[in-house]
């Protein structure tokens, strides 16, 4: 059994090791190459939790009550005035269209294999026949950027922040920034959107409340389009990376803390190093892994309250197509949506973690 | 008997002198306690406002009335006092929080107690499963619970978010359960015969207490956070009126462009301040049990 150890302050979140059969050919290579070993067996608990998540979605969107090919066939009447009673056979056409005829099991093996072997999560039905998969690639780039871009700026700023909190604890400004933190961090970022659509969009008419773009502007790669893309997305944006930066802040002060007892810092000053390159090249390196790996975590956490932000700013991404396609029981879009969100945040603590031993020389291994 | 007596004496004690070394811990304790006594206070504030009348009957007063005297946070879009509305829903929030906090715990715990003190292959299944459950986006998936719930009970609400919220309470407890299965007492009631049930009772449950007591603060904030989530988007379980459905009406009847400020400003509040004593809690009790994380050294 090969296994890792990381000299992260807080291991415990790390489920463990998952153990993967292997011939003993195999065994004995791996043994010998401790990185290979670790990726193999990162993988393995990968392959585990995407299969284990996407059997939990799926199984969970099967709940929700309401017959959605009565649904579609009462929309498609209203469109085409169809007075006709829908037969049987068209019933049963489109179920199997739509990938809901047979027993729940039946149905979740033919899930499963259009979305490991063909990619495909089925027509939507509200935008029938665009496949779901079409639908939500057109909201993805909007989330990506949107989520993407602010989870990583509050990200390096709190890190900034927190290790300068650490430093100069005891400090006026890093305590009032420190309790600040502790006020503010646990409150959903939707509420600062609400705060900040009431300030800056209906009181002060600055910043516009809805949509990510003007629609007069024809999308193109235009300086009118992307300045009015940017001026959308200032407002969404700002509630994600203030609370972000709060949040980073106290869990980067806490690792920090721990680091600044210890000799080497001592030793760097004793050699007369400036205070920021200790800060930055001692203290910060020494500390800031863990919190590569707890971005990873944060992102599904970041996406459920995105769904609520983009629906406050009726932003154009996945967490507006999640909502509308739940309110109009859009089976084949609800759960793309969900599982392209669990594929990404998984796919990213993966990448993450198999960073992790190029990032830091302390990963250790051994056979 | 007596160390069941002596045992019970230490569990009571030691909350008390962690309090009193803790400001942190103290005064997220305070603000929650205010919180409790205003949602308590809901039916005589009503009394009061409504002078016998249910003031948040559709249509007691007039519509969009700005704040005065008679109602110190105007009326709302259906006539109803927003004073009365608010407090009556924070009850709601409050009691979700628990319900749904004290369920979360008790999963928490046994989970726990299974993965961490007996290890091996019963740890890595429920570590790998809490630890989905972590990682993943759940919001869609509660979306889709919540759906499937109609005219449901506060328990019943409170049991499905503990679905989402447990985990939060399993993986800090679990880590406690670890780091002190190998602590020397530990190790010496196991070789003096005890039971596993008694060293879990005896030994291990007076120490956790504290990180018990941190897994209930994240569960419930996790769980009030979920149906305040569900509701400002509108498809919160029918029948729930908690803060975040006032939120919700308060942004659907255009509460923010007609200048009613209160209708989204005060359950805001009252919001941030219960997120930051439970939050207040939970760093008061890890510093006091970790003491290198307190500023002060």
């Amino acid at each position: 059994m090969t296994s890792v150890v990381t000299t992260r302050a807080d291991d415990k979140s790390e489920p463990n090791p998952t153990p993967t059969v292997r011939a003993v050919g195999v065994r004995s290579v791996l043994a010998r190459h401790p990185l290979a070993a670790y990726a193999v067996r990162r993988f393995g608990l990968y392959l585990i939790e995407m299969w284990g998540a996407l059997t939990i979605a799926f199984f969970f969107f099967r709940l929700i009550p309401g017959d959605p090919i009565q649904t579609f066939i009462q929309t498609l009447q209203q469109n085409y005035v169809y007075n006709v009673q829908a037969s049987a056979e068209v019933i049963a056409r489109y179920q199997h269209e739509f990938g809901l005829d047979g027993n729940i099991f039946v149905q979740y093996l033919h899930h499963m294999k259009k979305l490991i072997i063909d990619h495909d999560f089925g027509p939507s039905l509200i935008n029938y026949p665009t496949p779901a998969q079409n639908v939500i690639m057109q909201s993805l780039p909007w989330t990506i950027g949107l989520l993407g871009i602010s989870a990583v700026i509050a990200w390096i700023v709190g890190l900034g922040a927190g290790a300068l909190a650490g430093w100069r604890r005891g400090k006026a400004g890093a305590e009032v920034a420190t309790n600040l933190a502790i006020m503010l961090g646990h409150v959903p970022f939707y509420f600062v959107a609400l705060i900040l659509v009431y300030v800056f969009a209906y009181s002060l008419g600055w910043l516009p409340s809805r949509s990510a773009y003007d629609s007069n502007i024809p999308p193109a790669f235009s300086p009118q389009f992307i300045g009015s893309v940017l001026q959308h997305g200032i407002l969404p944006a700002a509630s994600i990376v203030i609370i972000g930066v709060f949040n980073w802040l106290l869990s980067t002060r806490m690792l920090m803390i721990p680091v600044l007892g210890e000799d080497y810092l001592l030793y760097a000053e004793a050699k007369g190093l400036r205070p920021g390159d200790i800060l930055t090249r001692y203290a910060l390196r020494n500390c800031y892994l863990p919190q590569v790996t707890a971005f990873g975590l944060s992102l599904g956490f970041i996406f459920n309250g995105n769904v609520l932000v983009e629906q406050l700013f009726n932003y154009p991404g996945l967490g507006s197509t999640l909502v509308t396609a739940i309110q109009q029981l859009d089976f084949n879009t609800i759960l793309a949506v969900t599982d392209m969100a669990i594929i990404s945040v998984l796919t990213i603590n993966l990448i993450l973690d198999l960073l992790l031993p190029f990032l830091d020389p302390r990963v250790k291994y051994w056979g | 008997m007596m160390t069941s007596t002596a045992t019970i004496g230490r569990v009571l004690k030691a909350p008390v002198a962690v309090v009193r070394s803790s400001p942190k811990l103290a005064g997220g304790l305070i603000v929650l306690a205010l919180l409790v006594l205003t949602a308590l206070s809901s039916p005589l504030v009503s009394r009061a406002i409504g002078h016998g009348a249910d003031p948040v009957a559709v249509a007691a007063y007039e519509r969009w009335l700005v704040p005065s005297p008679a109602h110190p946070l105007g009326t709302d879009q259906l006539g109803r006092d927003v004073l009365s509305m608010i407090i009556g829903s924070m009850s709601t929030s409050l009691q979700i929080g628990a319900i749904a906090g004290v369920i979360s715990t008790a999963i928490g715990v046994v989970v726990a107690f299974l993965a961490g003190y007996l290890g091996g292959w019963i740890d890595a299944v429920l570590s790998t499963f809490t630890g989905i459950l972590l990682v993943i986006p759940t919001f869609p998936l509660l979306i889709a619970l919540s759906a499937y719930a109609k005219e449901v009970t506060l328990f019943q609400v409170g049991l499905m978010l503990s679905i989402f919220s447990w985990p939060f309470a399993a993986k800090i407890i679990r880590s406690q359960v670890l780091s002190l299965r190998t602590r020397p007492y530990v190790e010496l009631a196991k070789v003096s015969k005890a039971g596993a049930m008694e060293v879990i009772v005896t030994e291990l449950l007076p120490n956790l207490a504290p990180f018990i007591g941190v897994g209930f603060a994240s569960a419930a904030l996790g769980a009030i956070f979920g149906l305040v989530g569900l509701e400002v988007i509108g498809l919160g379980p029918s029948g729930v009126i908690d803060l975040g459905h006032i939120i919700y009406s308060a942004i659907s009847t255009g509460a923010l462009t007609l200048g009613a400020w209160p209708m989204f400003v005060v359950p805001i509040a009252l919001l941030t301040l219960l997120f930051a004593a439970l939050n207040m809690v939970n760093i008061g009790l890890e510093e006091v049990y970790n003491p290198r994380l307190r500023s002060e050294r």
